[in-house]
């Protein structure tokens, strides 16, 4: 069996994506604990007296790291795991996936280097200068191309929802970032964006909400589509259900950007129409929530013993709780109070902490056992893991939660003059204890990150001294 | 296909992927087909209510979309608000407008409204640099006690905020030796501990320190009969109260060897407070409440 497994797909590319995206969910979440660090103890900004580690050139490291890095190893692990396995077929090309691994790497580490030197083209989750930017294309191309191709020699007769999921993303963050990045190059290191003012903003956030709607959203639901009926061994509850969330998210999500920009220079029109959308679309979202818990109908024992599914059940309610959140923070009364507070910062978290590394962590738990033909070195740990994940997390959305909305009570708060209450830094001083409590909250979850780190590296160790891969890799070359 | 079903009466779509993938055939749930429906007649009825769609330009309305059945708009609801908030400073701003600080400050009421409404105004404008209640901070001067540089009466405070002020000091690096600028430095730190001697006097006047700082050394050139004093901004050495931290000796040493705000002199003192008035960042009125203001932060003459 395993050796069958060894021999009929590409393992060696998947167990690489799979171990980075470890190493950078810990290296992400450990400068964002240091930026948290630094909003709760500014001093901490010039401890080294240099610009390189103050928050204005670590935020976007931190989130690059985070998204593309973290984000982009586990969907590019996940997906070639999962393309190969409900094709019934080989990767197309394991050459073109040694170079989508490469070329992935080779850019995180151009972020690393450019961002904190201050290198950047001021656009939010799309910092990175232009010929990263190229790069960025060039290998994401790859990467779609060989899965599109894989899809194509496909063995069996019909495309699994998964990868409709994967492809609805690749397919419109090629075309996202392609004209997000459009920008007029006056160096090696610096050009300026193609569009400017109110165009450039409405294009940023067109931008920046689908790279939540369709590579945070999308490309983690199709994660979802796998592992939630692969682990518990149950038919997904509904396919209809997934074909009529899959095209109302792909129609729906484009038109959001705007609700990021409603009280600004735009027309009235673009906020009002991201605010109806948004409402719109918590219900297509709750869709890919009640396929995926649905599923597990008939089966939610499994929660007591099985530890990848609590991670995904958990992950399921983050994404059904922050997909009804951030529409309602859209709507106009709401935006009015939200908007430029840290409520943004504590809602953004309970999807990215809650479900998308929560569904990532299940996964790579789940593939590890099959990737390297072992048990987890230990499942106390992973259980561990766990509980530090939701705690710090909830921990991280609570403290964001009163601090944000209590910003902006204090910064619209009028005295009987009808003068201003507060003064800004008064807010400042205000958020100080919830800052501290984020940068809590994100420690716990910091730990949990790398005691995973620690028990797959120990897993990969235990199947190296026991030859679990090696027996099956040779058992393949025999086959 | 049937037949082939490896999952037999579970009522699936017959397709199987990866050995036990496969999917049911159950339709939605019923709420969340009626939510899905509900969905797009709110986003229909939302439509019909705000500005939701791009139109051919409309000179007329100077607006190309949808204006919505509320006739809501953004500039419209910012508008209102501020309406209201300006009714209910309206009588207070009229009569402010017509005052001088002076005269703001015998009316209880007005001056109550005017320390308000000033708070913010100073919060964002001036404690950057003076700190939130007017403490000072290193390298800024305290606005809190009764040491000013330029004099602290009401008019003498409304022509710093207004003006800005620049103070400037010669460097004495190339005029006077080492040993004169170190005799200097520890007469003004005796000074400002009542213990200095009549030689360092001597040589304060004999080197023109007394041209700016004032013959009694306390930035004082000279007094009116009206009580208003004339000075060039130049620091009181008396008071042990330091324009540039840390103070003391080391402090003053440095001072006099390169000078306050002189081009072309590395090192030099930076001392600088922008003219809020002439460039335009605040308006005259908001000037008089910050008048007012810092006059009361314990320190006004």
């Amino acid at each position: 069996m395993e050796a069958e497994l060894e021999q009929k797909y590409s393992f060696e590319v998947v167990r690489w994506f799979t171990i980075m995206a470890v190493v950078y969910l810990v290296v992400g979440a450990f400068v964002g604990v240091y930026i948290a660090s630094e909003l709760a103890w500014p001093a901490l900004n010039n401890i080294f007296d240099v610009p390189y580690f103050t928050f204005g050139r670590l935020r976007p490291l931190h989130t690059n790291a985070v998204i593309f890095a973290f984000g982009g190893c586990a969907l590019m692990a996940t997906a070639f795991y999962t393309v190969q396995r409900t094709c019934g077929v080989r990767l197309w090309s394991d050459k073109l996936a040694w170079f989508v691994f490469w070329g992935w790497n080779l850019i995180i580490v151009a972020a690393v280097i450019t961002l904190p030197l201050g290198i950047t083209q001021s656009k939010e989750y799309a910092e990175l200068e232009w010929p990263i930017d190229i790069l960025i294309a060039v290998v994401w191309l790859a990467f779609t191309f060989n899965f599109i191709m894989t899809i194509a020699i496909r063995k069996t007769p019909h495309i699994y929802v998964s990868n409709w999921f994967f492809l609805g993303m690749m397919v419109m963050i090629t075309y996202l970032h392609v004209v997000n990045s459009l920008a007029i190059p006056v160096g090696l290191f610096k050009s300026y964006s193609l569009f400017s003012s109110v165009q450039d903003a409405m294009i940023q956030w067109w931008w920046g909400h689908n790279a939540v709607g369709f590579y945070l959203t999308a490309g983690f639901l199709a994660i979802m589509y796998y592992f939630v009926p692969k682990q518990a061994n149950r038919p997904v509850y509904s396919y209809r259900l997934s074909v009529i969330h899959f095209w109302a998210l792909m129609f729906g999500y484009v038109w959001l950007g705007a609700h990021h920009l409603q009280y600004t220079a735009l027309p009235d029109w673009t906020g009002s129409l991201g605010a109806a959308v948004s409402i719109a679309m918590i219900i297509p979202s709750w869709g890919g929530a009640v396929n995926g818990m649905m599923t597990l109908s008939g089966a939610w024992d499994k929660l007591r013993t099985d530890y990848v599914l609590r991670f995904m059940i958990v992950a399921l309610a983050f994404y059904a709780m922050s997909t009804f959140e951030g529409p309602v923070m859209s709507l106009k009364t709401v935006n009015a109070l939200s908007h430029y507070t840290d409520w943004t910062i504590g809602h953004v978290h309970s999807g990215a902490l809650g479900w998308v590394a929560g569904v990532s962590i299940g996964a790579i738990y789940h593939m590890t056992t099959r990737l390297w033909h072992t048990e987890m070195y230990s499942v106390k740990l992973v259980n561990f893991h766990f509980w530090t994940l939701t705690i710090g997390t909830v921990i991280y959305i609570v403290a964001m939660w009163v601090s944000g909305i209590m910003q902006g009570l204090m910064w619209r708060a009028y005295d009987e003059y009808g003068t201003l209450a507060y003064t800004f830094v008064e807010s400042v001083d205000a958020m100080h204890p919830y800052y501290v409590m984020r940068t809590i909250g994100g420690a716990i979850f910091l730990f949990g990150a790398m005691v995973m780190l620690f028990n797959i590296l120990m897993t990969v160790r235990k199947a190296t001294v026991s030859g679990s891969l090696q027996r099956a890799r040779i058992a393949a070359a025999s086959v | 296909m049937a037949e082939n079903n490896p999952f037999p009466g579970e009522n699936n779509t017959g397709h199987v992927w990866d050995d036990n993938l496969r999917e049911l055939n159950n339709p939605p749930p019923r709420w969340w087909m009626i939510a899905f429906w509900a969905s797009i007649i709110w986003w229909i009825v939302y439509g019909l209510l705000y500005p939701m769609w791009p139109m051919p330009y409309q000179p007329a309305e100077g607006k190309g979309y949808t204006q919505g059945f509320l006739g809501w708009s953004q500039m419209k609801e910012y508008e209102e608000s501020l309406a209201q908030l300006e009714a209910v400073r309206a009588q207070y701003e009229e009569r402010i407008r017509n005052l001088t600080p002076a005269e703001i400050l015998q009316d209880p009421g007005l001056k109550q409204y005017t320390l308000a409404s000033a708070k913010v105004l100073f919060g964002d404008n001036c404690s950057a640099c003076h700190g939130s209640g007017g403490q000072g901070n290193p390298g800024f001067p305290v606005l809190a006690d009764d040491d000013w540089l330029y004099g602290g009466t009401l008019a003498k405070i409304q022509e710093s905020i207004t003006n800005g002020r620049k103070g400037v000091m010669p460097a004495h690096k190339s005029t006077l030796s080492p040993e004169e600028i170190d005799r200097l430095a520890r007469f003004v730190t005796n000074l400002s501990q009542g213990k200095a001697t009549e030689a360092g006097w001597a040589l304060f006047r004999a080197k023109g320190c007394i041209a700016c700082h004032g013959p009694k050394a306390d930035g004082v050139l000279s007094r009116l009969p009206n009580g208003d004093i004339i000075t060039v901004g130049a620091a009181n050495l008396t008071d042990g109260i330091w324009r540039f931290e840390p103070g003391g000796y080391e402090s003053a040493k440095y001072t006099i060897t390169y000078g306050v705000n002189q081009p072309g002199v590395e090192g030099t003192r930076n001392a600088v407070m922008p003219a809020f008035g002439k460039t335009g960042k605040l308006d005259e009125q908001s000037i008089k409440k910050l008048v007012v203001y810092v006059h009361e932060l314990g320190g006004g003459q």
